[in-house]
């Protein structure tokens, strides 16, 4: 590699490079960030949008950016991209699926009328003070409203998959870039995070998942089906900032492609937080069911016996 | 109830504080009243640290010596984490007033909002959601 690429190497911003700190060349450090330029271009979340509506299917979206990066890279040892670091996604703008939902807009997505219904009883239901979490038996998130939690993330790029990680309920999302496909139809059946294929383009991780369960996006967001898929485009923005521009197609819900842009913010520049193991069921005090009414209620509580003798709160 | 505390709830009620964030882990926060806070004296029995959410419990005496436990709900260890709340800053004994959000059923339990030890210092659990 000649000494402008080098140095050119070291100032992109999307790359955090220990070769490029202590001057080494980049092709010659084992296991630091040097992918080469991408193909597929940087977009504005206008012609993001635009580009899936262009497309009827994940898959063919998916296609087209393979396309655009005429087939994408395999990455090797000495070119993984650096996301070192402990991530999480802002709260300030709360916990809509899409971080610019507008305020007092329930959600950005184009819901055909059967999904709209819902999200609108739904909203009227918190209204009344009812509402139950589906991820209130611990089960996990579950992928696409794995991407909206509000907790410790990790993104860890390996030569053959990727692994997004998230420290709720010890979540872990595989993306498998050795050029694999996904099983074949009649092998899949629903998984909380699916099955997810991708290759690299530069610095640019796309991503196809399918073979997902229906959820919601989060609390007071819409539903999904069992026939959610979705493309995203993973990066590092800057050097506290990895962010996804996410496509998500379910036609039973979504009268249109939803595509949204998150973003996970580095929490530890000093690298002193600590992902510890999630035990959603530890603790007696935080056990709930849900009540004939359709809201929330804990089951009775290790300090307030008088609570459990007179039965309150019990199914 | 005590007739402190009930002054306390009169008094945040009228004054409309409410909390800003929702609790988030795992369940709904429907079984709590967020217009509503309650504010108690007391001191700490355990801060039970664990996922998905963590509870400190808090015992609270009245003027005839009779003692309740209430427990404040917040978020898991790691919130708690980047909130700058650690284990060894409410121990056991520790003396504190704390700020929540209660059940609507009169439970003796809330939403953790605010602690203030004796010594001045407040701990606000969702302060750790902040990612700046």
């Amino acid at each position: 590699m000649t000494r402008h690429l080098t140095l050119a190497a070291c100032v992109l911003p999307v790359l955090l490079s220990s070769a490029c700190q202590t001057g080494t060349r980049v092709a010659e450090a084992p296991g630091v960030s040097t992918p080469p330029a991408g193909s597929i271009a940087q977009r504005t979340k206008e012609q993001n949008a635009a580009l899936g509506r262009e497309h009827k299917t994940a898959w063919d979206l998916y296609q087209a950016l393979k396309a655009e990066a005429k087939g994408g890279q395999t990455l090797t040892a000495s070119v993984v991209p650096d996301w070192t670091g402990v991530y999480s996604r802002p709260a300030d703008k709360g916990f809509t699926f899409d971080p610019d939902t507008p305020a007092g807009v329930a959600t950005t997505a184009k819901l055909t009328p059967e999904f709209q219904a819902r999200l609108d009883k739904r909203i009227a239901d918190v209204k009344r003070g009812i509402e139950w979490d589906p991820i209130s038996t611990c089960a996990p998130p579950g992928h696409p409203r794995w991407l909206t939690e509000p907790f410790l993330r990790e993104f860890v790029p390996t030569p053959n998959q990727t692994w997004l990680i998230n420290e709720m309920v010890n979540d872990i999302r595989r993306v498998y870039t050795d050029g694999r496909d996904h099983v074949p139809a009649e092998d899949r059946y629903p998984l909380y995070n699916g099955d997810s294929i991708g290759f690299w383009d530069g610095g640019k991780l796309v991503v196809h998942t399918n073979q997902l369960q229906g959820g919601i996006y989060q609390r007071q967001n819409p539903d999904y089906t069992d026939q959610v898929e979705t493309v995203e485009i993973w990066q590092r923005a800057d050097a506290a900032t990895v962010t996804a521009d996410v496509w998500v197609y379910d036609p039973p819900s979504l009268a249109e492609p939803w595509y949204v842009k998150q973003a996970y913010v580095r929490l530890d520049p000093k690298q002193d937080l600590r992902i510890r193991y999630w035990n959603c069921a530890e603790n007696q005090n935080n056990a709930v069911h849900q009540t004939q009414d359709g809201t929330t209620q804990f089951n009775g509580f290790s300090f307030d016996p008088a609570r459990e003798r007179n039965g309150a709160g019990k199914k | 109830m005590s007739r402190r505390l009930l002054q306390a709830m009169t008094v945040l009620g009228m004054l409309g504080v409410v909390g800003s964030t929702r609790a988030l882990a795992h369940h709904s926060a429907a079984m709590f009243d967020e217009k509503k806070t309650i504010t108690v004296e007391g001191e700490v029995k355990e801060f039970q640290l664990t996922n998905p959410h963590s509870w400190l419990l808090v015992d609270v005496k009245d003027k005839t010596g009779k003692v309740t436990t209430w427990g404040f709900e917040a978020e898991g260890p790691s919130t708690l984490s980047r909130a700058g709340i650690k284990p060894s800053d409410l121990r056991p004994g520790t003396k504190l007033t704390i700020t929540g959000n209660p059940m609507k059923d009169g439970s003796h339990a809330a939403i953790w909002v605010n602690a203030v030890r004796a010594d001045g210092k407040a701990f606000s659990p969702r302060a750790g959601f902040a990612v700046r």
